[in-house]
């Protein structure tokens, strides 16, 4: 498993490095920072010195390279818009987008195996049709929408939440309502089928024959073995909203990576934009390993997978003279 | 879910599961910790807001100050909370009368309009309990216009020549300029004062001032609270606290006015569904569209003249803005020095129109030349629609208008020299707000040859300006008001369309009157409780 982690970790680092790179190179392209900085009438002389005093008087090859020095000293730069370091902007929102997301996906996953089992156990039934329904308006409905309406009638109308920000607990009820939405209408069409053809496998059969209840059935025989493309959808879902549920934050003054990202690139903060992509790629990155460690933990056919393929590769020589022993064995 | 005792005991999967169960246990459990922890940082919960609202104020602005520094404070989005607030300047602009009023200096005086003289008010301490002193008010001035800070307020008021500033003692304080300058007082009550220690090589994010309140917490990303400071030199402001939020959406700015979370909403429209609570007020601001005149069809006059012939303005406002905004003839609004008050909106003729176009295309002008109209996403409410009715109005007239809709950065390459090069004629949809009060302020940058934000001028019309500037009182109004006309009648380099209005959101519990420099500058200490 640490050779694994290991080669995941080096062949990433390339990636890590060309998204960088192309954010860096692609904000520049976007266009000069200074008129947004400086006042409408600013001089030719106001111009240049803003350039010189924020590098951007340099070539690109330049900037870059003095980029990538600061960041192998953990310096991201400094923010154009706030003066503030970029890292520490980024480090600071990021949290507040991870905890959203974390909890959003969390709830989703519970609320869509649970809605999901139950729509299986009779296709076409009425418990399916009304799980199918519902999950499709929550699929499809746009989040900004659903936002302001939650809004308008749980804030507003019936007063029991705040209309947005993060002082208390309740707050993080309309957020995260209006989050997850979407995945938990994608999980729940995905446990549903995996459901709906884990139960109509022989090994159902078997257990139901030899007593199993149908708790056991479901729970232990049927639901493990839809966990997962479950898990497949529910990783890609996660990675979305990593990455920053925009909408979202802007709506309830979320101060999280989304909004920041958004707001660096309309406002061309480059050292920002470039720190909080930094992060988020880690982050993605991190998250696609522990999706793939709970697929060996949840698949057994993926786990003699890694482990050939750990065997394989410490004897790499001696196996070579040993090939066709094993045909030999098939052929015996 | 509830386990049956054989549970795990008897096959080879049972390890895994509990790993995968207590993977999914703790990663509840870690994300429930960070929820509580969040919730603990936070504990002032929506129950204590509540009771909160009796002593303080709570604000929601439209987006977070990128910073307080006093320099930068020209910035609508710093200025709002630092001016008259957190900060002082020497001399304020009242902005319903438009006369300079004492502030941290009370009196001024100059003999040949190049050196002033401020007397400065006794008495005045900074939130960090040091004077204030002349030197505290020289340093503001060199910091902020002399330094090389790179300060906002530098390029925006002061361009760029120097000031000379001297000390005389400790209440006195001289200014010079490079020329004779009769509006210097004016430039310097842009200039919030900092104390002498403030650093001139780095700028401040969290400022120390003279004001009636002192910043107590920035939370970045969540709020800024500030209390009233004890040792103000003047009278003792309503709300001993205040708090500033801000939220992006109007609808979500209005939505916490009528549910109660907040006491005041800047910038607000019609259409955040606010109802009785928004309170409209003049604003400053003025939407026009400039013609470019270096490319055919706008170098010639008749299609300028036909450009404003072409506009439904009274149309424009009656249904796009249900009558809020007035139509305009300038770009500056009544209460500005210099605004013309018998110049009236050109008259919707679009049989007028049409004939001026074809008497340029019969003359061989190219009318059917690409127009390029650049507008703002955003920038003011229905500026999409407006942005699509003059495109229609203007394609009657017999013009070839292509609709453009652009994000602040790109919007900028049009908006300011040097101008985007590549591109058919430009018609550009301006707004501009007038935040200073005097129109110099306004046609030098915009109306000048070579102004930063204008596309045409005249050597004649370059000299009435430079005339206008250097003049005084009455002579001073008239000069600027022949400006304004003269460029309707000679010029036309502008399609002036309405003065606009701005809106916040009060709570009923809340008495504050928004006047026009509101956006700008809201000074906590004028908000009050409704008795």
């Amino acid at each position: 498993m640490l050779t694994y982690l290991r080669k995941r970790i080096v062949s990433s680092a390339l990636p890590l490095v060309v998204v960088v790179i192309g954010v860096f190179a692609l904000a520049r392209m976007t266009g000069n920072p200074a008129s947004l900085y400086l006042p409408l009438n600013a001089t030719e002389q106001m111009r240049e010195d803003f350039a010189t005093r924020n590098g951007l008087d340099q070539p690109l090859w330049a900037q870059m390279v003095d980029y990538f020095g600061g960041v192998l000293q953990l310096d991201f730069g400094t923010s154009l818009r706030t003066g503030e370091s970029a890292a520490a902007m980024a480090l600071r929102a990021f949290p507040a987008t991870l905890q959203l997301a974390l909890t959003t996906m969390i709830l989703a996953i519970v609320l869509a195996v649970i809605v999901g089992s139950w729509a299986a156990l009779k296709p076409n039934g009425i418990a399916d049709r009304i799980a199918s329904f519902v999950s499709m308006a929550a699929a499809s409905i746009p989040d900004f929408w659903l936002a302001i309406v939650g809004i308008w009638i749980f804030a507003i109308t019936l007063g029991w939440l705040p209309t947005s920000g993060v002082g208390s607990s309740a707050s993080w009820i309309l957020p995260i309502a209006t989050l997850m939405m979407r995945p938990f209408g994608a999980l729940v069409q995905v446990v549903r089928g995996a459901m709906v053809s884990a139960l109509s496998e022989p090994y159902i059969k078997l257990a139901r024959s030899k007593g199993a209840s149908q708790k056991r059935v479901i729970t232990r025989h049927a639901l493990r073995n839809a966990a997962a493309p479950a898990l497949t959808v529910a990783g890609d879902l996660t990675v979305g909203l990593i990455n920053g549920a925009v909408v979202v934050e802007t709506i309830f003054g979320w101060p999280g990576i989304g909004k920041l990202m958004i707001d660096s690139i309309l406002q061309r903060d480059f050292a920002v934009l470039q720190a909080a992509v930094l992060l988020t790629a880690i982050a993605i990155f991190v998250l696609n390993i522990l999706i793939d460690l709970a697929y060996a933990l949840l698949d057994p056919r993926v786990r003699p997978a890694s482990a050939r393929f750990r065997r394989k590769r410490t004897p790499e020589k001696p196996v070579t003279p040993a090939d066709p022993t094993p045909t030999a064995t098939a052929q015996a | 879910m509830t386990f049956e005792p054989t549970f795990g005991s008897t096959d080879k999967t049972g390890s895994t599961r509990r790993r995968l169960a207590l993977a999914l246990t703790s990663a509840t459990v870690g994300s429930t910790m960070l929820l509580s922890g969040c919730a603990v940082a936070n504990s002032d919960n929506a129950e204590g807001d509540a009771n909160a609202a009796s002593d303080t104020l709570r604000v929601v602005l439209q987006q977070e100050p990128p910073t307080l520094e006093p320099c930068e404070s020209n910035l609508t989005s710093t200025g709002v909370v630092d001016r008259s607030t957190i900060t002082e300047p020497l001399v304020e602009r009242n902005p319903s009368s438009g006369e300079l009023e004492p502030k941290l200096a009370t009196e001024w005086s100059s003999e040949d309009d190049t050196t002033w003289t401020f007397k400065l008010r006794e008495g005045v301490t900074f939130h960090d309990g040091s004077d204030f002193t002349a030197e505290d008010a020289a340093h503001t001035i060199e910091r902020a216009v002399n330094s090389e800070l790179g300060c906002n307020v530098e390029g925006y008021v002061f361009g760029d020549d120097d000031l000379t500033v001297e000390v005389v003692d400790d209440t006195t304080l001289t200014v010079t300029t490079a020329g004779a300058d009769p509006i210097l007082p004016l430039r310097i009550s842009f200039l919030e004062v900092v104390p002498s220690e403030t650093s001139d090589t780095e700028k401040v994010r969290e400022p120390i001032g003279t004001g009636p309140y002192k910043l107590d917490e920035w939370q970045a990303g969540q709020k800024i609270t500030v209390s009233a400071y004890d040792g103000y030199w003047g009278e003792k402001p309503a709300f001993p606290k205040a708090e500033y939020q801000w939220r992006d959406e109007g609808t979500v700015r209005a939505a916490m006015i009528t549910s109660g979370e907040a006491d005041i909403a800047m910038g607000l429209a019609p259409e955040d569904q606010i109802g009785d609570l928004g309170v409209p007020y003049p604003n400053n601001e003025t939407v026009a569209l400039r013609m470019h005149t270096d490319k055919p069809p706008f170098d010639d006059i008749r299609v300028r003249q036909a450009v404003n012939y072409a506009i439904d303005k009274e149309g424009i406002v009656a249904s796009l803005y249900a009558g809020r905004e007035k139509v305009a003839a300038q770009l500056v609004p009544e209460g500005i020095v210099g605004h013309n008050t018998g110049l009236e909106g050109w008259p919707f003729d679009l049989e007028q129109a049409k004939s001026l176009v074809e008497e340029a295309k019969a003359d061989g002008v190219d009318t059917s030349a690409p127009i390029s109209l650049i507008v703002r996403n955003a920038q003011f409410p229905k500026i999409e629609e407006l942005g699509q009715v003059l495109q229609e109005q203007l394609t009657q007239a017999g013009l070839n208008v292509e609709l453009k809709l652009l994000e602040t950065s790109q919007h900028l390459q049009y908006q300011v020299r040097p101008f985007v090069e590549d591109e058919g004629a430009i018609l550009h949809m301006t707004q501009h707000g007038n935040q200073a009060g005097d129109a110099a302020f306004t046609v030098g940058q915009y109306m000048e040859t070579d102004g930063a934000q204008s596309a045409f001028g005249t050597p004649e019309l370059d000299a009435m300006i430079e005339e206008a500037n250097a003049a005084t009182g009455d002579e001073r109004q008239s000069a600027f008001e022949e400006i304004f006309a003269y460029q309707n009648e000679e010029i036309v380099q502008f399609a002036h369309i309405m003065h606009q209005t701005g809106m916040i959101g009060k709570a009923e519990n809340i008495n504050y009157e928004p006047n026009s420099s509101t956006g700008d500058e809201l000074r906590l200490a004028e908000i009050k409780p409704a008795q």
